[in-house]
């Protein structure tokens, strides 16, 4: 069988999430930006004035900042900014149990497997349709505990000193273009804020769900994993398929506390019409960890370098990312790291798979400021190229300003080995089962750190993206 | 060894700007805060950009470029994505004109 | 505490002599119609190209506004020195009385070439070393073809155009089909003049299945006003050709030294290369290797070694445009005081390169609290059948061997000395060049004598 055959029976192609929910949204602006739709956001949802301020502020930044010229191409993304929804409701207000959320809004959910999920494994579970937070809930044995999961705005309304000691503190808005504009109509997204000492067992999990045609989705999520915590945090995308393009451009920010433990794992899995340009950051302190689990399958462009700013003593930074460029996809992908405290330590593995027309870039730094003694770093990049019209390609940035620093930094390139596969064959697999092991094993060791036994919804993705429907 | 060196006139640099000066080594930010000027090295200990460009809030310098922000008096970084200082010179007002000790 | 108060701006400095049109004009009355042409033509470029700053990501960490004040500098006026070593500076003289065992030599002072020398059973085969203004005239048609068009040409950036419109003179070497040199043609240029700004052009062609080797080493003492030394390097090395290209640079403190390189390999091309950058304050190499014929090789060698407030920019590329090429590249630092590298490399493999090889590696050592080393290793791959791999490190001397040095007798700054001249002395092992390799070595031990860790 001819390979391109092989990999299109492979169906890691396949977009399952192409379904769309006919609703009519409460409330939009209209299509476009201007100060007159950030000042309707910000009143929509009864804000105060510092937060409208802010997003002034920030969408003058916005307005000021040029367009990158690296990474995916944003050639077109301005006309699909001038015609996109900022801002959609698609319900009066945020539900705390699923049997209140509307019917059409909840049947989208079920198919993606969500209430299913919480009821098993989960501890909390945010949904975002659209524009807005629709349903938010906490088990009550975490929430005693003093566990915060809330949607964004209710976190600014109910917990406004907390919010604004840490909120825009590690993304500030002039951070970069896209950042700006977050911060201008952010909107949806979770607050959460984990107590002293409070180790979460299962995880909490927010899904993000785009369903209009031309909507440009924002959710802002601000975390506080407090001394001595420790919790996980995933996040699912998904959205249907159009004819024109959509936007995601979030904004996640996390505070790890003094010897505290966080685990952020995003499957984004946006249909092949979305441009996904998001800002993650964390800010990591004394003996610390912060781990970000980065799957990047789906979108026509993303834009993404989870990070972490290592500044106190002993802190560790931990970024596994895994990209999947197929057709008339960019996955410009990788990871930050920031060294500006003694013994901090830090590991970046990156994976990536380009086929047909797919590009898949890493983008990293790691940086070592001077005084950051005994700090040690380690970057790792796989790419496996799976037909000649694929595109791969490694951008680290390494800078290191200390004498006692150990960093190391390796990539590969390689495409899918003949003799690998004439040799799985020769063991009598079909050359289907021999393509899709090999891939399986690349992404074996990220893969092994997902939580499957936690989510089933995740469950599903990996199997149909990552394994095929083989034989 | 230290030096005094004349780098702008006090009306230059009115209440609530800023204004970059060339030195004979260093290119240097000026703050005006009500009325006293502080300054800085004008670079961001970020990515080298020229905090001259930037906005300045009471004492609080922020670069336009990535956010970063420094305490002007002392040089300080409060806002990521800075950690490190931005160096900080002695400055003198003697008859209307402004010297830094460089 | 004495007050010293100045003026705030430093005051312009215009010398005569600066690098205008005027000087351009008058290189071009001294040329030949078509070269002439040409220079005036690179005028023109570079009038209209604006200095690369550091928001253009390749000069992201070496800001010229800061390093580089062409104002300042003015062209050379120093009268060139006879054809007669007795009446060089002592240090060139015993530099080159170390240098056995070459077919050929030739002597650049102060940009213009004092001495040229080959073995006449070469010349009589038609192997051409002169000085580049003479060859202007003597061999217009070579370098109609090859001189800044299909390697270097103007349009390649603002300091390639300066060069391509100042350059005063330079290394011609010519080796025809199939002659093979036996040792290599060794190249010595010393500077003295302070102040100026030197332009010079190195063009080497390799004829089909020829073997050369080509040593280019250059030196001075400090400088206290900033000097300009740029150099533009073409090599062809046609199908089957073999050539050795090391460039050796120890110029003093005070100097901006930049090479622009590149190399264009046909088919079954082999290319040995090293470049060490010792001297001068501030150094930027851009390196091009081009892969244009299937079967071709290059080994991409460096060293460099840098204490006070040197700053190394090593800019690399390996573009892999021919199908079944190698690749490797190899540079090594060691960086102590507050001296600072950054290197920049980069493997493009076109469309269509497929069973591409391509390899890179930059490791550095790290000897002080104030250095720093910032390393970009890039990759950009448009075939899938292709094996490429980069890697690149930062560290600092390894405590055990220092320890075990140590327990043999030695005291900690000599093992420390040893362990760097073993670190930088690796990539010399992968050059098969017996006399250079033990030159370099030596020459690298000297500065580690003169640096903090004697």
């Amino acid at each position: 069988m001819p390979k391109n055959e092989v990999i299109e029976r492979l169906d890691l192609d396949r977009y399952k999430y192409d379904f769309r929910t006919e609703d009519m949204p409460v409330f939009r602006t209209e299509p476009g930006l201007s100060e007159d739709v950030v000042r309707a956001i910000s009143r929509y949802k009864e804000e105060p004035d510092w937060m409208l301020e802010f997003r002034l502020k920030a969408y003058g930044l916005y307005m000021k900042k040029p367009m990158p010229e690296w990474g995916a191409d944003l050639s077109q993304l301005g006309d699909v900014l001038d015609q996109i929804y900022y801002y959609v409701r698609p319900q009066d207000r945020m539900k705390h149990s699923w049997q209140d959320v509307p019917d059409n809004i909840k049947d989208t959910f079920q198919k993606l497997g969500i209430p299913e999920a919480e009821q098993k494994v989960l501890a909390g579970v945010g949904a975002q349709y659209e524009s807005e937070m629709v349903y938010h809930s906490l088990k009550k044995e975490w929430e005693s505990k003093g566990v915060i999961f809330d949607s964004i705005e209710d976190g600014l309304k109910k917990h406004p000193e907390l919010f604004r000691d840490h909120f825009a503190t590690v993304v500030p808005p002039a951070d970069n273009k896209f950042a700006a504009l977050n911060s201008a109509v952010w909107s949806g997204g979770s607050f959460v804020y984990i107590p002293k000492g409070v180790h979460l067992e299962t995880p909490l999990q927010a899904y993000f769900r785009v369903n209009q045609e031309r909507m440009g989705q924002f959710e802002r999520t601000l975390i506080i994993a407090d001394e001595g915590s420790r919790a996980h945090y995933i996040e699912g995308c998904t959205a249907p398929v159009y004819s024109t393009e959509s936007f995601h451009s979030g904004v996640i920010e996390i505070v790890v506390a003094k010897d505290a433990r966080f685990r952020y794992t995003t499957i984004q899995n946006w249909s092949r019409n979305m441009y996904n340009l998001v800002t993650q950051r964390a800010l990591v302190r004394d003996g610390a960890t912060m781990e970000w689990l980065d799957g990047n399958l789906g979108s026509k462009a993303t834009m993404k370098y989870p990070s972490c700013y290592l500044v106190g003593e002993g802190a560790h930074g931990s970024i596994l990312s895994i990209a999947y460029a197929s057709n008339g996809q960019h996955q410009d992908t990788g990871g930050k790291v920031v060294h500006a405290a003694p013994r901090t330590t830090s590991t970046i593995v990156s994976k990536s798979i380009s086929r047909g027309t797919g590009r898949a870039s890493y983008r990293g730094l790691c940086k070592v400021y001077e005084g950051s003694t005994a700090s040690r770093s380690n970057v790792e990049c796989d790419a496996l190229l799976i037909n000649e019209t694929a595109r791969t390609d490694t951008y680290p940035y390494i800078e290191i300003g200390e004498r006692s620093a150990n960093v190391g930094h390796e990539a590969t390139v390689s495409k899918i080995g003949e003799e690998q596969l004439f040799y799985l064959m020769s063991r009598g697999m079909s050359e289907d089962e021999a393509m899709a092991m090999i891939v399986r094993g690349f992404i074996e060791p990220i893969a092994k750190e997902l939580p499957l036994e936690y989510a089933v919804e995740l469950n599903r993705l990996i199997e149909l993206e990552m394994e095929g429907s083989v034989g | 060894m230290p030096e005094w060196v004349r780098v702008a006139s006090v009306g230059d640099c009115p209440p609530g700007t800023l204004v970059g000066v060339d030195t004979m080594d260093e290119r240097i930010v000026l703050a005006n805060v009500d009325g006293d000027i502080y300054a800085l090295l004008d670079r961001c200990s970020h990515q080298d950009y020229p905090l001259s460009d930037g906005e300045l809030e009471g004492t609080r310098i922020e670069c336009l470029y990535h956010g970063a922000a420094f305490d002007v008096c002392t040089g300080r970084a409060v806002q990521l994505p800075a950690i490190r200082p931005v160096k900080a010179f002695p400055v003198e007002v003697r008859g209307g004109e402004v010297y830094v000790q460089v | 505490m004495v007050e010293v108060v100045a003026d705030r701006v430093a005051p312009e400095q215009k010398k005569s002599g600066a690098l205008d049109r005027g000087v351009v004009e008058r290189l071009a009355g001294d040329d030949p119609e078509w070269l002439a042409t040409r220079r005036m033509q690179a005028l023109r470029i570079y009038e209209a190209t604006p200095m690369p700053s550091t928001q253009l990501e390749e000069w992201r960490y070496t800001d010229l506004s800061r390093k580089l004040c062409l104002d300042k500098l003015h062209s050379p006026v120093a009268e060139a020195l006879p054809d007669d070593p007795q009446a060089w500076p002592e240090r060139l003289r015993s530099t080159m009385a170390e240098d056995h065992d070459a077919v050929g030599h030739l002597v650049l002072v102060d940009g213009s070439v004092v001495h040229t020398n080959i073995g006449a059973h070469l010349s009589s085969r038609g192997v051409v070393l002169t000085s580049l203004r003479r060859a202007a005239t003597e061999h217009p048609t070579l370098l109609e073809k090859y001189l800044a068009t299909q390697a270097i040409p103007p349009e390649d950036g603002k300091l390639q155009a300066l060069n391509a419109m100042l350059w005063t003179d330079g290394v011609l070497l010519y080796v025809p089909p199939g002659v093979r040199l036996e040792h290599p043609v060794r190249v010595t240029r010393w500077y003295s003049e302070t102040g100026a700004a030197f332009f010079s052009r190195t063009l080497i062609v390799a004829d089909s299945a020829s073997k050369l080797a080509y040593v280019d080493e250059a030196l001075s003492d400090d400088f206290d006003q900033e000097t300009l030394t740029s150099q533009a390097v073409e090599v062809f090395a046609s199908d089957g050709a073999h050539v050795q290209y090391v460039s050796a640079q120890r110029i003093g403190r005070g100097a901006f030294c930049h090479a622009a390189q590149r190399i264009l390999l046909g088919r079954d091309a082999t290319l040995d290369m090293l470049n060490v950058s010792l001297g001068a304050s501030t150094t930027r190499v851009d390196l091009n290797a081009r892969l244009l014929g299937s079967g071709a090789d290059s080994n991409l060698l460096g060293l460099y070694f840098g204490d006070g407030d040197q700053h190394f920019d090593h800019n690399t590329s390996q573009d892999h445009i021919a199908p079944a090429a190698r690749s490797d590249l190899l540079y090594k630092g060691a960086l102590d005081d507050s001296s600072r590298a950054v290197f920049r490399g980069v493997i493009r493999v076109a469309e269509g390169a497929q069973q591409t090889d391509a390899y890179q590696t930059n490791r550095n050592l790290i000897l002080s609290d104030n250095a720093r080393a910032d390393a970009l290793p890039k990759l950009e791959i448009h075939a899938d059948d292709v094996k490429c791999s980069h890697g690149a490190t930062v560290g600092q001397l390894d405590e055990e061997s220092l320890f075990y040095l140590m327990s043999r007798g030695l005291t900690r700054a000599q093992a420390e000395r040893l362990v760097v001249v073993g670190f930088l002395g690796m990539v010399l092992q992968r050059l098969p060049l017996g006399g250079v390799v033990e030159k370099v070595t030596r020459v690298i031990e000297e500065k580690l004598r003169l640096g903090a860790h004697a």
